[in-house]
């Protein structure tokens, strides 16, 4: 081959991978949703497998005689709550293998359940990185892992929630299910070193006014993560020790309020910007003392102030003034 | 040491000056509270809430207290100005601020028994006490109970308009209260008027 048809076959095969590569963005993660009706249906039957027993209708009615129904309603799920979540639209057994495709399961079926990284590569490895460092990772061991915050067949991402109240219901639950659960608590606080009494959410707030507001407004990890140093990630799941914790309110409530580019960066502008406000994604969804205020406002009203104080001591100058000058004259 | 008349009841005075002591402690709190995180000289958010809060409080009850003893004593009738000529009385007053007092001409209409305030001052404080402050108070109280504001607005948070009354009422409170402590100056010595209030006994 001349050396110019071997560049050439070279930059054909190049343009080749890279278009192949392109489409596969919307697919790259494993077991992604197909668009394929008939591909759509074949899930939607090899998951009604699943369903015909892990379901509360497979609870009531269900189709073996052999099945230990006890263990079975610890196991229940909602394909209403699954169709909401980021893995909508995937195959049971594209996370659970085959090891569960017969009943009863293989025994050592628990095993071959996939990782978060096995499919989500570099995002997991960022995000674990992070985890690494929290006070979870570093003092509860591997009892701690992603799924015990992240439901897989619940958990949908904030940047596809949208409503901020919405997010902060599902991310505070993550962490309330256990921190206001003695049972769930001390399942994973035996791992320390020395036992540990869960301590009361609300006692240990009590210097927040209102903490009951406060948790249906803002996240957890608002006050308990750091800023994500990886710009990609929306949040840093580096949980903090209570020392290291935010305790400043201006955080939140101030007109540069860390609240625009964590809880709100998702949420879109709205009537408030067009009004002049401050902070308007935020206005969406709660008023925020501090930071949801219109500039155009407070400068009218400091004005006001400022020429009302100029105008009374100037009132009170001439007046001083002339009284003096009177006395002088009547004297 | 002319003429003295007796004209504030002991309760009267005694709110008055605790209501100006909250309400001095509630716009620097206040100010505070909106402007958060602008510069050293505000009070830290945390403990400005907190003062908030019990100087918020505190206000309302006084505030309930104003009603009611003005209703027990009558005392009401004061701030309703007497027709007629209201308006001629009000402009007789405003003109005196204007050109009068430079000349050192005396009060147009000095107070009475029968009439404390002038026809001006009953306006004005009818309009503060009875319009300004109740709002205050009442979006002060739902800001205690954010819940009470409705949801949404316009796709906005139910509390913004909450909150821009209670910010826009206070500031007007503070406006009339700087221009009252400066014509609490204009008596026939600056401090007589201020030395009225504590002892109750109007001096010429
Ligand atoms: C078998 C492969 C697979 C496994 C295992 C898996 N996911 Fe996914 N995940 C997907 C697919 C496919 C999507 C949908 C395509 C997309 O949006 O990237 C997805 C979407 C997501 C999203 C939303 C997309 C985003 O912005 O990141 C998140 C978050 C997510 N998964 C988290 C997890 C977590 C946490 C785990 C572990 C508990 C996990 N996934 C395990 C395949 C998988
Ligand atoms: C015929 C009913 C039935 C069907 C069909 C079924 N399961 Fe199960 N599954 C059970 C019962 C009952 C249990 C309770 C524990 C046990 O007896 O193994 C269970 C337990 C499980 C567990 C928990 C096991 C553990 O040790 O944590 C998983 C995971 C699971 N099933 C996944 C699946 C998946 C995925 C499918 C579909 C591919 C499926 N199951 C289909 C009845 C069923
Ligand atoms: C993205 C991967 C993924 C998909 C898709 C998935 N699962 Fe799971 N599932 C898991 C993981 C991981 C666990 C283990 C959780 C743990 O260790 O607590 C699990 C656990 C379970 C369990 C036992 C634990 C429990 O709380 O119930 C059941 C039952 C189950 N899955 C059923 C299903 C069914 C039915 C589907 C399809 C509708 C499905 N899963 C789809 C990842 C997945
Ligand atoms: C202590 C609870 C907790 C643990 C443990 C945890 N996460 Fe998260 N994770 C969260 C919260 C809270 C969010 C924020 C919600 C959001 O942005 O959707 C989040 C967000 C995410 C996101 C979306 C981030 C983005 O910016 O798009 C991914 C992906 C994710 N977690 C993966 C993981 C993986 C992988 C692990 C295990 C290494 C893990 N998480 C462990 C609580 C946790
Ligand atoms: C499954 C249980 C569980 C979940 C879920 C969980 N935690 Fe924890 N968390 C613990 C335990 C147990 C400890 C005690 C660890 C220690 O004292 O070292 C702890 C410790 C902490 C601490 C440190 C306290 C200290 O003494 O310094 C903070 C802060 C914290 N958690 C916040 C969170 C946040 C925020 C979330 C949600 C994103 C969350 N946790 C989710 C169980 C949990
Ligand atoms: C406004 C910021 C903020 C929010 C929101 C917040 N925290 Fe905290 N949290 C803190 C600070 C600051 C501390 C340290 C308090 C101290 O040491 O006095 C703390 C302490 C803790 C501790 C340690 C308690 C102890 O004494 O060991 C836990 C656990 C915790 N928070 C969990 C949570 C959970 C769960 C949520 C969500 C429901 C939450 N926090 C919301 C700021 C916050
Ligand atoms: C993580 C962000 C964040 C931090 C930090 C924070 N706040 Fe807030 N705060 C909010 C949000 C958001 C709201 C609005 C809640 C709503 O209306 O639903 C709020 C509301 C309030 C309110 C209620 C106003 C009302 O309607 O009555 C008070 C008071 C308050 N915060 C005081 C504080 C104080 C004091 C601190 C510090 C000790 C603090 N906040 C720290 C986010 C925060
Ligand atoms: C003249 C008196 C008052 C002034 C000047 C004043 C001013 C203010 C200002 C500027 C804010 C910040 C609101 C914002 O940023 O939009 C605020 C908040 C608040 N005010 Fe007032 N206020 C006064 C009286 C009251 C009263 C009487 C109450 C209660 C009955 C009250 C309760 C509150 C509450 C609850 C908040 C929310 C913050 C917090 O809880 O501390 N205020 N006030």
């Amino acid at each position: 081959m001349r050396p110019s048809t071997k560049s050439l076959f070279a930059a054909l095969a190049f343009t080749a991978l890279a278009a192949a590569s392109g489409a596969g963005i919307a697919a790259e993660v494993k077991g992604a949703a197909p668009t394929d009706p008939a591909l759509i249906e074949k899930i939607r039957k090899s998951n009604a497998e699943c369903y015909a027993c892990h379901t509360e209708a497979g609870l009531k009615n269900p189709p073996r005689a052999d099945m230990d129904l006890a263990a079975l309603t610890k196991f229940i799920h909602d394909p209403k709550q699954f169709d909401g979540s980021n893995h909508t639209g995937m195959e049971c057994k594209v996370c659970h293998g085959q090891g569960y495709v017969a009943f009863p399961h293989a025994p050592e079926a628990k095993k071959s359940i996939s990782e978060c990284g096995e499919c989500h590569a570099t995002k997991a490895l960022r995000v674990e990185t992070q985890f690494e460092a929290s006070v979870h990772a570093k003092n509860l061991k591997d009892a701690f892992t992603c799924q015990t915050c992240h439901d897989p067949h619940v958990y949908k991402v904030a940047a596809k929630v949208g409503d901020p109240r919405k997010i902060v219901a599902q991310d505070n639950a993550m962490c309330v299910d256990c921190h206001n659960s003695d049972l769930r608590y001390s399942a994973f606080s035996t791992a320390l070193p020395t036992k540990k009494v869960r301590p009361d959410l609300y006692a240990t707030h009590d210097w927040l006014p209102n903490a009951r507001l406060h948790w249906s407004a803002v996240r957890c990890i608002e006050c308990h993560t750091p800023v994500s140093p990886v710009k990609s990630l929306a949040t840093s799941h580096e949980i903090l020790a209570k020392d290291k914790s935010d305790k400043a309110c201006v955080t939140c409530h101030s007109q540069d309020s860390a609240l625009a580019t964590r809880l709100y960066r998702y949420a879109s502008t709205n009537v408030g910007a067009d009004l002049g406000f401050a902070n308007a994604q935020v206005l969406g969804s709660a008023y925020v003392v501090g930071a949801t205020r219109n500039p155009l406002i407070d400068r009218a009203v400091i004005g006001l102030f400022g020429l009302t104080v100029l105008g009374l001591l100037g009132h009170g100058a001439v007046c001083v003034v002339l009284a003096l000058i009177r006395r002088r004259r009547t004297s | 040491m002319s003429h003295r008349i007796y004209l504030l009841p002991p309760w009267l005075r005694l709110w008055h000056w605790t209501n100006a002591a909250l309400i001095i402690v509630l716009a620097v709190t206040g100010a505070s509270l909106h402007f958060a995180g602008e510069g050293g000289y505000l009070v830290p958010f945390s403990l400005a809430a907190k003062i908030h809060d019990i100087a918020g409080v505190a206000l309302a009850c006084a505030y309930g207290f104003f009603v009611l003893a003005n209703i027990v004593t009558g005392n009401w009738w004061q701030y309703v100005p007497k027709p007629p000529g209201v308006l001629a009385r009000c402009l007789t007053q405003a003109r005196f601020y204007a050109f009068g007092i430079f000349r050192g001409e005396p009060h147009p209409y000095p107070p009475t028994v029968e009439a404390n305030f002038n026809a001006l001052q009953a306006v004005v404080y009818w309009f503060i006490m009875y319009l300004v402050v109740p709002t205050v108070v009442v979006t002060g109280l739902i800001f205690f109970y954010p819940e009470l504001a409705p949801t949404k607005i316009y796709g906005l948070d139910g509390l913004l308009p909450v909150a821009m009354l209670h910010y826009i009422a206070g500031a007007v409170v503070i406006l009339f209260m700087v221009a009252h402590i400066y014509l609490g100056t204009t008596g026939v010595r600056p401090t007589s008027l201020f030395k009225m209030m504590i002892t109750g006994w109007h001096e010429e």
